[in-house]
């Protein structure tokens, strides 16, 4: 490293280039991350991060990037995401993150609503998805890429720029004017917009919300230094991983925030396909999941368990089910062990809990999450009976995730938890709606001052668009989305969401959407998990093909009615699934169904599957 | 393939990363390439390693002498074995011809250690330190001589070319008096000698039996862990390579030639040194042990043991040793079965069924030997609670 310049810092305001630009000075050589490179996990250090930050920061300064220009990374999770983050904000820029998955229209209207200068684009992939619409963003001046194979020597856009180009003008504007950098961070405000999320749009399109340095530095102080997000409050003996796309508001914390203000240290994850392994390799002891991730996990362990050998299928099923029992108890307390299921459970690690952990990925976890969709309370209960202190947290993009969280010792299965200190939250009494109100409140939607206004009220208000209720005056239950909640032709209030979870719980169905708004009953169309469906149809000899024969067979629609009549029986009359259809293919992103985040865009899937859901109401 | 993230036309500049320290309880997060190649990588590893070295040594103390020459007689072979698995196991070039070489070792120790000026050839240096490298040496000579015709013939032609040597070297043996001594007479074996404390006579590290034990034990765990390195080394994947596909190893630039000689030479090595060693136990060497069966019963070891594994030669060569003292009790107890040669059915023909029966039994239900049964033991427990 070369001298570093002597600046004034005391005046600047603290961020997290602040965070880790202090990080690197006081320990440069303890790990700030690890990648996965040729199957070994490389280390980068501290004074790494901050070096490539730094040179990030130089280069977009030599590239002519003004305080409030965007950058827009289009990445999986790996250290340049984060030397990419840090280096914008260092120079005052503006992060908007595009989900990997993003197909090219979609890649078109973030770039060009975004208005971004500048792209760090993954790879050829990524590159491709951005040349095909560059004549759609006048306001991109340069796509640089972080993986070389495919575009160098074969590519010849002048506006293409290889990550080494990047680094390489940032250390000669490094040399030729070290201040720079430090004289544009220090002139940061907590009014300056650090980043763009985008929501995931379940309905229209993604608008881009706008979070502060100010809101950022909330969170932190919140959820991580807090020990919102994790209590008690994270340290660099703490590891992650971090697997969930980073342009998400929950990853981000748990990634770059909690990495920047704790010194947690980040591992990523090679892609969303190899979690399991690198869980096992990795064994986080923070780790943070959305329910799809906890759902295939539990169905896994279920799978794996049926295949097993018998003794190991009758020791595993006996200890699973002590672990029901346990978690039973822990439901009752809150997560605080009692004598007896101490016993229980110290008797139970030695048979099974601790191999099964081992197994999982999740031996030394020591505090797990959920969020940014609602789950089912019975597979919370499950990972908390194995022994894995499991934690319900609620927040969205547009209060930067502080709302509420369950506490350790204090969790109320079924809700979201407490809101956070410092947080003011109210249920409208007319409408039902939660309502929040902080120093996390974004600062609007990105060009859309109309949107803004429909949420955030001049009183600092937050309209969240969640329905909820107060349960015993400290914990928030969430009922449904606002919109999504149907009403009957009986007139009856049903929140789907609910039911859709109780069906989602079981390990053989992947999706379940509730349709009923003006109807007489409520029908679902229901998508099959095809690998536990496969594996229990291979154990029954039950011979298929594909998808779509799989869910055509008469045995798997019994299979599901066992599900779906189960669930019935735990709603009232007019909440229960009269009739189901099945699902033809998986849903998907690419096809419109999904969002990025692997959300069900109900008013997509119900216009594109009509005429299933007409036939299960013209029987 | 690094190339791919630096590098290129304009090279950022070099930016320190980390020093790939191990991080606490987490076995399997490999920071480096030498943690991913370690040779004890779990703490479970390096104290089962431990524990077992320190009962190997503990047993000198324990044992009988019979039953110490026995087990060195067994660590001698498992060396033999170690070096046959590295040309069969390993490089996978079948070789019949592992008693050639443990002859040729067998001899130049004993000349070397031999009295001057007897009936037989001797030099009278009977430092083990000189004629131990050298046995190997020349046994490993004689086998890079033979290795360029491991790299014309494959397989079956390979065994026979190599069972050839076997009969060429016992025909020699027999017939050159002054080295061998001839038929029937033999002579004396290699004198063990170490810094001028002679270790075949009782002395200052116990008895005769308790000494040759220790050192034979020391020379296995040298052997064992020199083999084991090569194993995972550059060498060991291009033997890995070649005896997977050698058309496909010559494809991605393993020189064929170049490691087949060099598994070849490794090889003889190992065989010359146990060949060297193996018959200062008994204090005699005859020219008729080294036949098809001394050769097929290193093939047992590493068959039965375990094929491409130290570990597992190591297994095969104790299995069967301790075999014999077993089949040697029959007559007692199965009148049947006769303890003289002169007789049918006799122990040694009992022996020789016995090894075929046990290398078609393992072949058949469990290819990967002793090793395999270990893993399979481990595999249900490292799977846990899961069946895979």
């Amino acid at each position: 490293m070369t001298a570093t310049p002597a600046t004034p810092v005391a005046a600047t305001l603290t961020s997290l280039v602040t965070r880790v630009r202090d990080r690197a000075a006081a320990t440069p050589d303890a790990v700030a991350m690890r990648h996965k490179d040729l199957g070994i996990w490389k280390e980068v250090t501290w004074a790494a991060y901050w070096e490539r930050a730094e040179l990030v920061g130089h280069a977009l300064l030599a590239l002519g990037v003004e305080p409030g220009d965007r950058v827009a990374v289009h990445a999986e999770n790996r250290p340049e995401w984060l030397y990419g983050d840090l280096g914008t904000l260092a120079a005052r820029g503006v992060t908007v993150g595009l989900y990997p998955t993003n197909p090219p229209a979609e890649v078109a209207y973030l770039l060009a609503d975004s208005g971004a200068k500048i792209l760090i684009a993954e790879d050829q992939e990524q590159v491709d998805k951005a040349l095909a619409v560059i004549g759609e963003c006048p306001e991109l001046r340069h796509v640089v890429y972080v993986e070389p194979r495919g575009i160098r020597g074969r590519y010849t856009d002048p506006r293409l720029m290889p990550w080494e180009e990047l680094l390489a003008l940032g250390a000669g504007h490094r040399e030729r004017d070290p201040g720079a950098l430090d004289a544009r961070t220090a002139g940061a405000g907590p009014g300056d917009v650090a980043t763009l999320i985008y929501t995931s749009g379940t309905t229209g399109p993604p608008k881009g919300v706008m979070l502060t340095l100010g809101n950022i530095e909330f969170a932190v102080e919140t959820l991580v230094l807090g020990g919102g997000f994790a209590s008690p409050p994270p340290s660099p003996s703490d590891l992650t991983l971090s697997y969930l796309p980073l342009c998400h508001v929950a990853e981000r914390a748990f990634t770059v925030w909690f990495n920047a203000a704790a010194g947690v240290q980040v591992n990523f994850a090679e892609s969303i396909d190899t979690v399991q392994a690198n869980l096992r390799e990795v064994q986080p002891t923070i780790l943070f999941g959305v329910p799809r991730i906890w759902e295939k996990v539990l169905a896994q362990v279920d799978i794996r368990l049926e295949s097993a050998s018998p003794v190991k299928k009758a020791v595993g099923r006996f200890w699973l089910r002590v672990a029901d029992r346990i978690g039973d108890t822990l439901v009752r307390t809150g997560g605080t062990h009692t004598a007896a299921t101490r016993l229980l459970y110290a008797a139970g690690w030695v048979f099974c809990y601790r191999a099964l952990r081992e197994r999982l990925g999740m031996r030394r976890v020591r505090y797990a999450a959920s969020g940014a969709a609602p789950i089912a309370p019975d597979v919370l209960k499950f990972y908390m009976g194995l022994g894995i202190p499991m934690h319900e947290v609620y927040g969205m993009s547009e209060n930067t995730a502080i709302a509420t969280a369950n506490r350790p010792g204090r969790v109320r299965l079924g809700t979201v938890g407490e809101p956070h200190p410092g947080v003011e939250l109210r249920i409208d009494e007319a409408t039902g709606e939660i309502m929040t109100r902080h120093r996390g409140t974004f600062a609007g939607y990105w060009g859309r001052p109309r949107a803004t206004a429909d949420v955030l009220g001049p009183d600092g208000w937050l309209r969240t668009g969640d329905v909820g209720e107060w349960v015993d005056g400290t914990h928030v239950r969430i009922t449904d989305r606002m919109k999504d909640v149907i009403i009957t032709a009986g007139g009856k209030n049903v929140a789907p969401s609910e039911i859709e979870n109780a069906l989602k719980a079981s390990p053989y169905v992947k999706e379940a959407v509730v349709i009923g708004d003006r109807r007489p009953y409520l029908v679902a169309l229901i998508g099959i998990e095809p690998d536990t469906v496969g594996e229990w149809a291979r154990r029954r000899r039950i011979p298929y093909t594909t998808y779509r024969d799989l869910s055509g067979k008469p045995e798997t629609r019994a299979l599901v009615q066992g599900v779906v009549d189960e669930v019935n029986t735990r709603f009232a009359r007019a909440e229960q699934i009269k009739r189901f259809a099945f699902l033809p293919k998986e849903l998907d992103h690419q096809d419109g169904e999904l969002t990025a985040t692997q959300k069900v865009k109900r008013g997509a899937v119900a216009e594109l599957f009509e005429d299933l859901v007409e036939g299960m109401y013209a029987r | 393939m690094s190339g791919t993230r630096a590098g290129g036309p304009s090279a950022a500049p070099a930016i320190p990363t980390g020093r790939s320290r191990r991080v606490r309880g987490r076995p399997l997060l490999h920071t480096s390439y030498a943690q991913d190649m370690a040779l004890l990588d779990t703490r479970a590893k390096r104290v089962s390693a431990a524990a077992l070295v320190l009962l190997a040594l503990a047993l000198s103390a324990v044992l009988t002498d019979p039953a110490l020459e026995v087990l060195a007689a067994a660590y001698v072979l498992a060396i033999g074995a170690i070096g046959l698995n590295i040309v069969t196991g390993y490089a996978g070039q079948v070789s019949l011809g592992h008693a050639f070489f443990v002859a040729i070792g067998a001899y130049t120790a004993a000349a070397l250690s031999g009295p001057p000026g007897g009936d037989t050839l001797g030099y009278g240096i009977t430092e083990i330190w000189v004629w131990l490298p050298a046995a190997g040496l020349a046994a490993a000579a004689a086998g890079v001589l033979v290795a360029p015709l491991a790299t014309r013939l494959r397989g079956l032609y390979l065994a026979i070319v190599t069972l050839g040597l076997v009969f060429l070297g016992e025909h020699v043996f027999k017939e050159w008096q002054e080295l061998t001594g001839g038929v029937g007479v033999g002579r004396e074996a290699a004198v063990p000698t170490l810094l001028g404390v002679r270790l075949d006579q009782d002395g200052a590290f116990g008895t005769r039996e308790q000494q040759l034990y220790l050192l034979m034990l020391v020379l296995l765990v040298v052997f064992a862990v020199a083999a084991r390195n090569l194993a995972r080394s550059r060498v060991g994947r291009a033997f890995a390579a070649i005896r997977d596909r050698d058309i496909a190893a010559a494809v991605i630039g393993v020189p064929l030639t170049r490691y087949k000689v060099l598994a070849f030479g490794v090889s003889s090595f190992y065989a010359g040194c146990a060949g060297a060693l193996l018959f200062t136990l008994s204090g005699y060497v005859e020219p008729g042990s080294f036949n098809l069966l001394l050769s097929v019963q290193f093939i047992a070891m590493v068959l039965i043991g375990g094929v491409a594994t130290v570990s597992g030669a190591i297994a095969g060569a104790l299995f069967l040793s301790l075999l014999q003292p077993l089949t040697r009790a029959l007559p007692a107890l199965v009148p049947v079965i006769s303890g003289d040669t002169t007789q049918t059915p006799n122990v040694f023909q009992v022996e020789t069924v016995l090894y075929g029966l046990l290398i078609v039994l393992f072949l058949i239900f469990e290819p990967r030997g002793l090793f395999g049964l270990w893993i399979r033991v481990r595999n249900y427990w490292k799977s846990w609670p899961f069946s895979y």
